[in-house]
């Protein structure tokens, strides 16, 4: 069963240094024919399944128009949602207005992902955004009026010249918006982007991994629970579209480049808007084999803090756990742990958890 | 064709005066091939040769023109042209009977133009001096005359002014091999008597050997007898390269071809050897030639141990054409099984070692080269050692001996201080200085052969913009206060990172040696130690950190596919490193020890 949807709106009205996604600047007459193509390749593929997650992501999905906001919502309708559904939205602090906003709740989006990254001007600047602390205040605000309460703050993190004291900042101003839920992402240099084509370097690893451990004790401190490497939560505000990734269940992925995984075949739409637009969706596509499946189960689930159930990881793919790869073997060196329901990383591992899941990739 | 109608010759230079493309005009003129057929060095069949720019085997081509109404057989056997390839020089000289000397009129005589000729008139060859390169607008072609006649003897009128690019002399230059080489001795009513010199693999000829004939014929049909091998074979082919294979019945006096002889066995035919007929065997061998000389050693493993026999097949099929190099098999606890190869040189060393990576995709670690010590045991008796390993306890030792070069440097007489300066730095001693012209010098120096291993090479074309080339002969053992330094990564000792150093310097190049290791070698998941020790004693010391970060932080928009495809590529990476206890170290970092300064980050 396919119960979550992925929809990618790769439309920007500024870029940012680091983004390496696939995004165009904002174009009102692209805008329409992209839309039009999302809605053929959601009717060439949807069955009709419940749907119990939607994620609209980018690019900007704030920065359309609210006559296209519409658009989209009205293609949205389509979908037979769940009466508990986690509806998604990314903005960002610039595009969002207040109408926009009711569109969004009207039609009901109930998380709001705001992409904030930093709350110091030098650091916005180094990453292209065009925002300040205070517009965040402020849009925070314009959710609340419209009723949206979870709402999930992107933090960046491991920029250059940053400091402890200068993330500390952040992480403060960040929780006095009280959101439900906080992604942090190490910065990572592509060199595809405005910094990869600037030659900047990556911060020392040692004090990247200080920030790690600074942001876990910050968050922890202040009753967030830490359930996957990079996202901390409320209890009980879990991203519930991000788990399904992570427990390798099945999705849609509509749009420019976006990624599914139905029926034992991951596929990334192709990244080429030409092609997107004359219909040619499909960019790669990969037929999963019993191991992949199991291989995927692994690097993806022991993301989460908690780590893989072994009950349930018997119930869904018939094997035991502790028989796979060398699972045995790393519970002894100490590389994974184990309690009554659970295997996990180590918490001091989880930063250096590359190291563990090839262990479950390739020969 | 009679026999007074061939010349067998080579070309001799010092590396890059203009050899292969001198060579490749001859072609031309001789109508071997057309311009248009004509690659770029064409004689350079391997792709390491044509991209580095050198000849490193020999080839040999057939030639035919008319010259005064008479037709000729020119066999031009090509030479390599570094100072590590002396052996193969040494090869195609036993087969010549003349040598065409290049100079580049722009450089003038250089160490190997001098070396090589030596070794050309030791084999008491005619030999005719060349000019190339005058089309430059550099050159200096007087200048480069006077060098020629003050160094050598020859006489102005003797040398042949040539330019490869654009065609000028070439005609000259085919006259006098014709004119001043003398056509091949030898006798075809006598015994078969035809030297081996040279042999390549085909997968479905079997052994190809390269001959020359020097007494009687070689016919298709014939048994022939490898006399040092004592091996017996039928001929069921020969051919001449035109540069195209082409078949003939028979070989007679001066003649050069392949011999075809279902021939499997790669290491019955021994580079040296003579052919001789079973029916009617000659008497003696020919006296073959200056035997080649190894001097460096290094421990060649593969990175993935399964492939130990691919390994072992890959040299003994290099070995069949390149009788400079020998191997054995060798075990390391750290690397597992591999091979002690011995080289001609460190070119030579660089050239086998990228082959096997190239030709028989290979990926290898190689250890720390050695030379070969002499160790003067306690009872008195003497061991030689071409591996830091095999060193014997040090209370068994009386002292170590180490081989002793002169080298031979020639120099622009500006860089004379600062290649002093060097030479003090790596060991030298001093020995004199002599001025071909005022402006151009030979240094003269005695270092251990164990210091130009490493990195003199770059460092004397470093400090002399290129300018400067060396020479060097071997000139006996001395005894040096010499100790073995291992490294150990972990707190175990790493057998394949042991080296042999100077007790003096043995502190300065623990303490580059573990810095170097420690850039090379990536974080582990723990803090890993290393360390040079002498004995028990640690004399350098650097801690690798442990890794801190190893992660995919951002999983996007589902896009999983991608972190899978990373985690594989990271997986593929660490294959190629050699895991040693716990810690996974690259191959690069096997050479760590070869540089005698810090690596930048």
């Amino acid at each position: 069963m396919t119960n979550s949807v992925y929809l990618h709106i790769p439309f920007c009205s500024s870029l940012c240094t680091y983004c390496s996604f696939t995004k165009f600047f904002y174009n009102e007459k692209m805008v329409y024919s992209y839309l039009n193509s999302l809605l053929r390749e959601i009717k060439t593929k949807y069955r009709g399944e419940i749907i119990k997650t939607i994620y609209i992501g980018g690019g900007t999905p704030s920065c359309l128009s609210v006559k296209e906001l519409e658009y989209l919502f009205k293609i949205i309708k389509i979908f037979n949602f769940d009466a508990n559904i986690e509806f998604t939205m990314e903005v960002n602090p610039e595009s969002l207005t207040l109408e926009k906003l009711k569109l969004m709740q009207e039609n009901k989006v109930n998380r709001i992902s705001m992409g904030v990254e930093s709350t110091i001007l030098k650091n916005l600047k180094y990453l292209g955004r065009n925002h300040d602390f205070s517009l965040v205040k402020e849009k925070m605000q314009l959710i609340r009026e419209v009723g949206i309460t979870n709402i999930n703050i992107d933090l960046i993190y491991a920029l250059k010249d940053q400091t402890l004291k200068d993330l500390k900042m952040d992480i403060l101003n960040i929780l006095s918006l009280k959101p439900t839920h906080i992604s942090t992402y190490s910065l990572e240099i592509y060199p595809q982007t405005i910094l990869g084509i600037k030659q900047e370097k990556n911060i020392s690893e040692d004090l990247d991994f200080q920030m790690y451990e600074l942001i876990c004790q910050e968050l922890k401190k202040h009753g967030f629970m830490h359930y996957e490497i990079s996202n901390f939560s409320k209890p009980g505000y879990q991203s519930r579209h991000n788990l399904v990734y992570w427990n390798n269940e099945n999705y849609y992925g509509f749009g420019l480049s976006a990624a599914s995984y139905i029926e034992n075949i991951r596929r990334t739409n192709t990244s080429s808007l030409k092609k997107y637009l004359a219909g040619n969706f499909l960019g790669e596509e990969e037929v999963l084999t019993k191991k992949d499946i199991l291989s995927y189960a692994l690097i993806l689930g022991f993301r989460k803090i908690e780590g893989i159930n072994k009950n349930m990881f018997f119930k869904k793919y018939g094997v035991n756990l502790l028989d796979l790869y060398n699972i045995k073997d790393l519970l002894k060196k100490g590389l994974l742990k184990e309690n009554a329901f659970n295997i996990y990383i180590p918490c001091d591992k989880i930063y250096i958890e590359n190291s563990i899941l090839i262990n479950f990739v390739g020969e | 064709m009679e026999q007074k109608n061939i010349r067998n010759f080579s070309i001799i230079a010092h590396i890059d005066h203009g050899k292969s493309t001198l060579a490749d005009r001859i072609l031309e003129e001789t109508k071997a091939i057309t311009k248009r057929e004509l690659q770029d060095q064409m004689l350079d069949s391997m792709d390491i040769e044509r991209e580095r720019g050198i000849t490193i085997k020999l080839n040999t081509v057939r030639l035919t023109y008319n010259y005064q109404g008479v037709d000729y057989i020119l066999n031009l056997i090509d030479t390599p042209g570094h100072v590590d390839f002396s052996y193969e020089v040494s090869r195609s000289l036993a087969a010549s009977d003349g040598a065409i000397l290049v100079v580049d009129a722009t450089q003038g005589v250089e160490a190997q133009t001098i070396a090589n000729m030596y070794l050309a008139l030791d084999n008491d060859l005619e030999i005719i001096p060349v000019i190339n390169k005058i089309d430059l607008p550099s050159a200096d072609i007087l200048k480069v005359k006077k060098e020629l006649i003050d160094t050598f003897g020859f006489k102005e009128e003797e040398i042949i002014l040539t330019s490869a690019k654009t065609g000028e002399g070439i005609k000259e230059l085919i006259q006098a091999i014709i004119e001043r080489i003398k056509p091949p001795k030898g006798d075809k009513a006598k015994p078969l008597k035809s030297l081996i010199f040279d042999s390549l693999y085909d997968s479905y000829r079997g052994v190809l050997t390269l001959t020359r004939v020097f007494d009687g014929e070689l016919k298709v049909g014939d048994k022939i007898k490898f006399m040092q091998t004592n091996s017996l074979y039928d001929v069921t082919e020969l051919f001449v390269y035109t540069p195209n294979f082409l078949k003939v019945n028979s070989l007679s006096v001066g003649e050069v071809g392949y011999v075809v002889a279902s021939i499997k066995n790669i290491s019955d035919v021994k580079v040296g050897d003579t052919i001789t007929c079973f029916n009617n065997p000659a008497d003696a061998p020919l006296p073959g030639y200056k035997p080649m000389q190894q001097v460096v050693f290094t421990g060649l493993y593969p990175t993935e141990s399964n492939k130990y026999n691919d390994l072992r097949e890959a040299l003994e099929k290099l070995k069949l054409n390149d009788g400079g190099f020998s191997f054995e098999p060798e075990t390391s606890e750290a690397l597992g099984f591999g091979f002690r190869c011995g080289f001609l040189g460190l070119l030579h060393m660089d050239v086998i070692e990228e082959r096997l990576e190239r030709e028989f995709n290979l990926n290898l670690i190689a250890t720390s080269p050695s030379v070969i010590y002499e160790v003067l045991l306690t009872d008195e008796s003497i061991m030689m050692i071409d591996s830091p390993q095999k060193l014997p306890a040090p209370t068994k030792i009386k002292t170590i001996s180490e081989p002793y070069i002169l080298t031979h440097i020639f120099t622009p007489s500006e860089y004379i201080g600062p290649l002093m300066e060097l030479c003090q730095n790596k060991r030298g001693t001093y020995k004199s200085i002599e001025y071909i012209t005022p402006e151009r010098a030979i240094l003269y120096y005695e270092l251990p052969l164990s210091e130009i291993v490493y990195d003199f090479f770059d460092k004397l074309k470093s400090i002399s913009k290129g300018y400067a080339s060396f020479d060097y002969e071997l000139i006996g053992y001395k005894a040096n206060n010499l100790v073995k330094m291992d490294i150990l990564v972990n707190g175990e000792i790493v057998d394949a990172l042991s080296v042999i150093v100077h007790k003096d310097f043995a502190y300065n190049r623990g303490k580059v040696i573990v810095n170097n290791l420690k850039k090379m070698i990536p974080r582990q998941m723990f803090v890993v130690p290393i360390q040079a020790a002498i004995g028990s004693k640690i004399i350098a010391r650097s801690d690798i950190k442990a890794m801190r970060k190893d992660v995919l932080a951002k999983c996007y928009g589902g896009d999983v596919s991608r972190k899978k495809k990373l985690l594989e590529k990271q997986k593929e990476g660490k294959k190629r490193m050699k895991q040693i206890g716990s810690v996974e170290i690259p191959q690069e970092a096997f050479l760590a020890v070869l540089s005698n300064e810090e690596i930048d980050d």
